[in-house]
């Protein structure tokens, strides 16, 4: 058996911000961000509305559901599918993206939308990881500890956040900052150890990186 | 402006664009040579589409290596009812990493596979299911399909052809069981992501009760080069019975983990000791799970010979599944990281089977009492037998998964178990 030691070459794909190693691109180019641009809130083009559910910074838990641009979207969503049933998912998406949490009430209210049962909303939300069931801090941290990532020192990553933070596992940061948690794997299995951050992805993070990582989110928001 | 790691021996086919942020324009994609296949796609009768990519011989590469254009072949042959295209991309197999690559950095390659395949399978609609946590790579795609829609390349009249089909890019909300076909289905519908029992099969009824095909995002990006090139282009990589190329992703101790376009059959130590610049640390070699966590490991004495193709890795002992080679070397305990993907597995089941469901739960469990240094020999024969009782016995595979790390460590790795259970020594620290 021998000791472990660090990691003797850095990686260099492209993905954790601030460090795309010799690879030649920006931080915008290698997100997309470069080519995505801002989102309009109302939706643009239906065939897409479904598909951004923001994870924002900064939680309206008593926001109404849905008015204004948030009620354009959730109609052109409705469009995509032959019942209103399906719509449900994407539908929840959008609520926690306005309240940043999916209550009770915002079950209920949803529930009402789409003419199902409180119940059926219920079951589908508990059944799905991303439905955050308890308000979670500005920055919902989730690190993956699975295997790829856990190889190459996830736990020491998470342990890492959890200090920084000082909360436990799923507890939010007295400043109401940081919620962090684990999470199973989020494909970046070649970037390790992968952290989502709201709705960004952090790759290549190392133990050391957190500090700064987390006052970049204080500053930026991002 | 290529991707970091390229090796000559690579060949990329489907990856070409990773690393250039261009290509995911629409003028960037048309002068990459994307939608060519689409317009030829048109020309031909759906019939003839799925035909070639039949003779290819292409296999699906989310993991359980059915061949596409059989698939396919099972549609109904009429319009008599809305048939629809789910494209897999809720991906999420620890250790892969393949399908969030295209997306992000070749989105139209997507599109235009969906749009070749929704025709080929005569479907007026396409889905393509992505992993809610693909927030940043879903926008890539959403974009390109606003783009493609505004061309006319999607919509009521494709290409001019007289063609309608529309395409949704749809998200998930986090179940790694959702990947399954019929779990998928589920959900797109509004439901709990449980599995459904066949038959009957999705050709028949499918999503919202019609016929369904659902396809892997590689499997479909795969569909344009096939038809521009031809089935035979395509057959003069791989073998016989697994042709073409395959996007490998490697990841744990290796210098250079990344996604590798190989043809099918390449050997797997090439790719470890070549491509990826060998194991970190100059450490030996101690197993590879060649296909995501769902398979069983292989020693590295059974990696020596091993070729990734669908028969060679089965000749082997495991599977080829998605082709995500996780790499452990000498200093990976491996009583840990069974035990790591025994959790996973447990806190994915979706419960709808008993042995699975209970079964899970036990085997970690079990796990955890013996890496805490709590273990008894009796409980290596326990896991075997729970795990035993754990195959073939559910609605999806997803039990089937947990058996194949825990079986294939407890018979390879034996020594392992034993030391912490009788010296309470732990081998290896990752």
């Amino acid at each position: 058996m021998s000791p472990k030691e660090p990691m003797d070459t850095p990686f260099h794909n492209p993905g954790w911000a601030g460090n795309t190693g010799e690879f030649d691109l920006t931080e915008d180019q290698v997100r997309g961000d470069d080519f995505v641009g801002s989102r309009p809130l109302a939706g643009a083009h239906p065939s897409s509305s479904a598909s951004y559910p923001y994870v924002l910074v900064d939680k309206h838990p008593e926001s109404p559901l849905f008015e204004g641009p948030y009620r354009e979207r959730f109609d052109k969503i409705l469009t995509r599918y032959p019942d209103t049933r399906a719509a449900l998912l994407p539908v929840l998406n959008l609520a926690q993206e306005v309240r940043g949490h999916v209550s009770p009430e915002t079950m209920d209210r949803v529930g009402e939308l789409l003419d199902l049962e409180p119940a059926y909303v219920r079951g589908v939300v508990t059944f799905y990881t991303m439905y955050n069931k308890r308000p979670v801090g500005r920055f919902l941290i989730q690190v993956c500890t699975n295997i790829s990532c856990n190889l190459c020192g996830a736990d020491e990553v998470m342990d890492a956040f959890l200090r920084y933070s000082n909360t436990e596992p799923g507890e939010t940061s007295e400043d109401g900052d940081f919620t962090v948690i684990e999470a199973e794997c989020l494909a970046g299995c070649g970037f390790p150890t992968c952290v989502q951050i709201n709705s960004r992805y952090y790759e290549n993070v190392k133990a050391g990186d957190i500090p700064s990582l987390c006052e970049r989110l204080r500053a930026d928001g991002k | 402006m290529a991707y970091p790691y390229v090796s000559d021996r690579e060949v990329r086919v489907i990856s070409t664009q990773f690393g250039d942020p261009e290509a995911r324009t629409l003028a960037g994609a048309k002068q990459r040579g994307r939608y060519q296949g689409l317009k030829t796609a048109l020309d031909m009768s759906p019939d003839a589409v799925v035909d070639i990519v039949k003779a290819s011989g292409l296999r699906g590469r989310g993991g359980a290596g059915f061949p596409t254009g059989l698939k396919w072949s099972f549609m109904p042959k009429d319009y008599d009812k809305p048939h629809y295209l789910c494209c897999n991309a809720d991906e999420s197999e620890p250790g892969t990493f393949k399908d969030r690559e295209i997306i992000r950095w070749d989105p139209h390659q997507l599109v235009e596979g969906c749009l070749i395949g929704a025709y080929a399978i005569r479907a007026r609609h396409a889905y393509i299911y992505c992993r809610g946590e693909f927030f940043e790579a879903t926008q890539v795609l959403a974009r390109a399909v606003e783009e493609a829609y505004a061309d006319g390349l999607i919509g009521d009249d494709v290409m001019g052809s007289g063609q309608k089909i529309d395409l949704t890019v749809h998200v998930g909300s986090g179940a790694y069981i959702c990947g399954e076909e019929t779990g998928l289905m589920n959900s797109l519908e509004g439901r709990r992501g449980e599995p459904r029992v066949k038959p009957p099969f999705p050709a028949a009824v499918g999503v919202f009760g019609m016929p369904t095909t659902v396809n892997n995002v590689e499997t479909l990006c795969a569909v344009p080069h096939i038809v521009v090139n031809g089935s035979e282009w395509y057959r003069q990589w791989g073998s016989e019975k697994s042709p073409g190329t395959k996007l490998f992703c490697v990841s744990g101790h290796v210098r250079k983990p990344g996604n590798y376009e190989l043809p099918l059959g390449f050997p797997l130590m090439d790719l470890i000791d070549d491509l990826c610049g060998g194991i970190t640390n100059g450490n030996a070699l101690k197993a590879v799970i060649p296909g995501g966590s769902s398979v069983p490991l292989l020693t590295a004495e059974e990696c020596r010979s091993c070729a990734l193709d669908y028969e060679g890795v089965s000749s082997c002992g495991s599977m080829l599944g998605c082709a995500s080679v996780i790499v452990m070397d000498e200093t990976t305990d491996i009583v840990k990281q069974v035990r790591r993907m025994a959790a996973f597995y447990a806190h994915e089941s979706c419960g709808q089977c008993t042995p699975c469901r209970e079964g899970s739960i036990w085997v970690t469990r079990t796990l955890e009492r013996i890496e805490a240094g709590r273990g008894t020999e009796d409980d290596l024969d326990t896991l075997m037998e729970l795990t035993a009782q754990m195959v073939g016995t559910t609605i999806c595979v997803l039990s089937d998964s947990v058996a194949a790390p825990v079986q294939s460590s407890v018979l390879k790795f034996r020594d392992e178990y034993l030391a912490l259970i009788r010296r309470g020594e732990r081998v290896g620290t990752a």
